[in-house]
């Protein structure tokens, strides 16, 4: 396994997935009293390449490390992001990836991981009952971490009207939020 | 002959049963006979919905305290890794002599996490005296931590933009005294835990993990190191004053010289971390810069600037069970956090569970359990429930960590 | 507080309802030789049917409401109920979120609460000999 600086990082994935790849970003900082560089590479594909994308990040390195899913309510649309990191084991040579795939809110589907890397089944479920997010062809659908008698439809990381905002505890002389 | 198969549900409490760690983790095990078929994991009684109070309720510096109290044992983890993240989204640059500071606090709570869970293991195993030893000696280490920063366990030092106190000149002395008094002692603890036969019977390849699996599944923190993964934050993307160290992850051969993923190989992993961690202690308090602690002191201004960024940051930390990762993204002109996501590494090392009972007998499953070091708080509670055959029958968690002292009374004999 | 010894041990049993373990570790420290609570007499046990006082942690979770409730049935009277940290209290830090059933006294009767996020074991020890002595009244007759 070679290990590729971050600019041919992102000119592998420009070959490999064509119209899909739509913008990517570089972050560097110097780190302490010896300045060295922490590097962090985000890039935004569209969902139709999605997994074609994941499967060039496994060319990278052969088991890359899924940390999470994270996701933002962005009005009209929710943004997901798979956070990779790579090259781990090497001193000084890792790089964060974070995999940026955008969904309109009125076709809220994503295709599964957990044959690639089967270590996603809990956070695939997490962002299926946080934020309402169908993950299609997951293995195990069940909730996750919010109770059973929790109303269905009710998000909690959304900004729209399907938040919590009705099941909130209110201590007595507040105001509710 | 087919062999009947018992549909059995436990109960099994992680921790000592006698004492407080008594998190309600429901494993539903199937079982044939003696041996493990299957098993399943139902999380979710300790979600408190911290990311939805961060993103509604919360200023950024009010979060940091949330932060705090993800998980009582681990509580300098969590706030480093936001404050990491924090401040690559908004691009404030930390001077560097609060870098060495956080890495003195954070290398001081990995001993104490260390020390504590050695104690929760001789336990579930049978040994009280060592589970009272261990816990005595760590003692020493929540004094220390009084000493420099006010309190046992929530310490409250983190800001964005630097650390709240300093550690002065007057400190270094009794802290030097107490790193010694850890250096004298770790020869006794490893030969506690590492010489002692019962616990090499009870400990070697039982509860196995091999490299391919851990992997595949996700396995990061002395969990996977145990296996091989050879994996560290500190060591691969360091930062504050890890950069300026070299510092190398621990795996199991340097004591043994193989990697076999049993729970002694985890043993042996958390004991030579704690001998690590003083070693980095006492190299940072030599190294120290000297400087501000924090770069914005006045919390109006401080506010006013996270009020008006925009950007997202991800912070990561190398905590005592793992790797800690925070996502945060800023908008302008809101108050609070747009986007708040954290992982807590026993997220991904509960994943490793099924794999790591299966096919083991029914009492080793306390050591087993509690060898990836849960902490269950950490992860809003995982329950894992696995059913599959007919007949259903209950044994409380008492009943289980008795089975297990009693494979140590008959080893013994 | 006048009292000359006290009759018999006192026997302790911990739930957690749904906290961050920063309570719980400073419980199980009370044990350790440290601070040495049992040459007082109190023990930790591992049932509620055996148990004089509960500890009870945390801010209560929806899903731990029936579990609590049951526990407080099983432990036999007379028993006294001791509500350690602040989010025992009033949720302490968590105090509106989604998915808390309110505070420990909405759901069972509490007579001793410690705040502090976590208190110390000192405090731990203070609360419980109170408990102690309430339960010793209680046992004789006094009001």
């Amino acid at each position: 396994m070679e290990i590729l600086s971050p600019e041919e990082i992102i000119d592998g994935f420009k070959k490999a997935l064509g119209d899909s790849f739509i913008d990517s970003k570089i972050y560097e900082q110097e780190v302490a009293v010896k300045k060295n560089v922490f590097r962090t590479i985000w890039v935004y594909v569209k969902r139709e390449a999605f997994r074609k994308a994941v499967e060039h990040i496994c060319k990278l390195q052969e088991y890359p490390h899924l940390a999470i899913i994270s996701s933002s309510d962005l009005g009209d649309s929710v943004e997901l992001i798979y956070h990779f990191t790579i090259y781990y084991g090497h001193h000084l040579e890792e790089i964060s990836l974070g995999l940026r795939v955008n969904l309109p809110k009125n076709d809220l589907k994503i295709p599964t991981l957990t044959d690639i890397i089967p270590g996603a089944l809990f956070t695939e479920r997490e962002t299926q009952e946080m934020m309402g997010v169908e993950v299609v062809g997951i293995p195990d659908s069940r909730r996750l971490f919010l109770p059973d008698g929790f109303p269905e439809g009710v998000y909690p990381w959304r900004t729209d009207e399907t938040g919590p905002q009705d099941i909130l505890r209110v201590l007595p002389g507040r105001k509710q939020k | 002959m087919t062999m009947e198969k018992v549909e059995t549900t436990y109960t099994i409490p992680v921790g000592p049963i006698h004492p407080a760690l008594k998190e309600p983790v429901r494993l539903d095990l199937s079982v044939n006979g003696e041996e493990i078929v299957d098993v399943d994991i139902v999380v979710g009684q300790v979600h408190r919905g911290i990311e939805w109070l961060g993103m509604n309720r919360n200023n950024p510096i009010q979060s940091i305290y949330l932060a705090e109290r993800v998980c009582g044992i681990c509580c300098v983890s969590h706030p480093f890794a936001f404050v990491e993240a924090v401040e690559h989204a908004a691009g404030i640059i930390p001077p560097e002599r609060a870098g060495y500071i956080r890495v003195i606090i954070a290398e001081m709570e990995r001993i104490h996490s260390h020390l504590l869970w050695a104690g929760v293991a001789a336990h579930e195993i049978g040994f009280d005296t060592v589970f009272y030893l261990a816990w005595r000696v760590r003692e020493e280490i929540m004094d220390l931590m009084e000493y420099v920063a006010g309190n046992r366990n929530t310490k409250a030092m983190f800001q964005i933009g630097g650390v709240r106190r300093d550690i002065t000149e007057e400190q270094l002395p009794k802290i030097r005294k107490s790193l010694d008094y850890y250096k004298s002692i770790f020869n006794q603890l490893k030969t506690v835990f590492l010489d002692d036969t019962t616990i090499k019977m009870r400990t070697k390849n039982v509860g196995i993990l091999k490299t391919e699996d851990a992997l595949k599944l996700l396995t990061c923190g002395p969990t996977g190191r145990a296996s091989g993964v050879a994996k560290d934050v500190r060591q691969d993307q360091p930062y504050a004053a890890y950069a300026d160290l070299d510092i190398k992850a621990i795996t199991p051969d340097v004591i043994t010289g193989t990697v076999v993923g049993d729970v002694y190989d985890r043993i042996i992993v958390r004991l030579v971390e704690v001998k690590q961690s003083i070693e980095i202690i006492e190299q940072c308090l030599d190294e120290m810069p000297s400087g501000d602690i924090l770069t914005e002191p006045k919390i109006a201004k401080l506010l006013n600037t996270l009020t008006k960024a925009e950007g997202e940051g991800v912070g990561r930390h190398e905590a005592p069970r793992g790797e800690v990762i925070h996502y945060v993204r800023l908008e302008p002109g809101r108050e609070t956090l747009s986007t708040w996501k954290i992982r807590a590494p026993t997220y991904v090392n509960l994943m490793a569970i099924p794999t790591i009972l299966k096919g083991g007998q029914i009492a080793d499953v306390p050591i087993a359990f509690a060898s990836i070091d849960p902490c269950i708080s950490c992860t809003n509670r995982a329950v894992i429930v696995d059913k599959r055959t007919n007949k259903k029958s209950i044994l409380s968690g008492k009943e289980l960590h008795e089975l297990s002292i009693e494979k140590t009374r008959k080893l013994k004999c | 507080m006048s009292f000359k010894a006290f009759k018999r041990a006192l026997w302790v049993y911990h739930l957690n309802t749904g906290s961050c373990n920063g309570c719980d570790i400073e419980i199980l420290a009370v044990l350790t030789p440290r601070y040495d609570a049992e040459r007082f007499g109190i023990m930790l046990v591992g049932s509620p049917r055996h148990a004089d006082v509960l500890l009870v942690t945390g801010p209560v979770g929806r899903q731990m409401v029936p579990r609590l409730k049951r526990i407080y049935e099983q432990a036999p009277d007379p028993k006294m109920v001791i509500a350690i940290g602040s989010c025992g209290l009033e949720g302490g830090v968590f105090h509106e979120s989604y998915n808390l059933a309110g505070p420990i006294d909405q759901h069972i009767p509490v007579d001793v609460y410690v705040p502090g996020c976590p208190p110390r074991p000192e405090a731990i020890i203070e609360a419980v000999v109170k408990a102690w002595v309430k339960l010793e009244k209680v046992e004789q007759g006094v009001s």
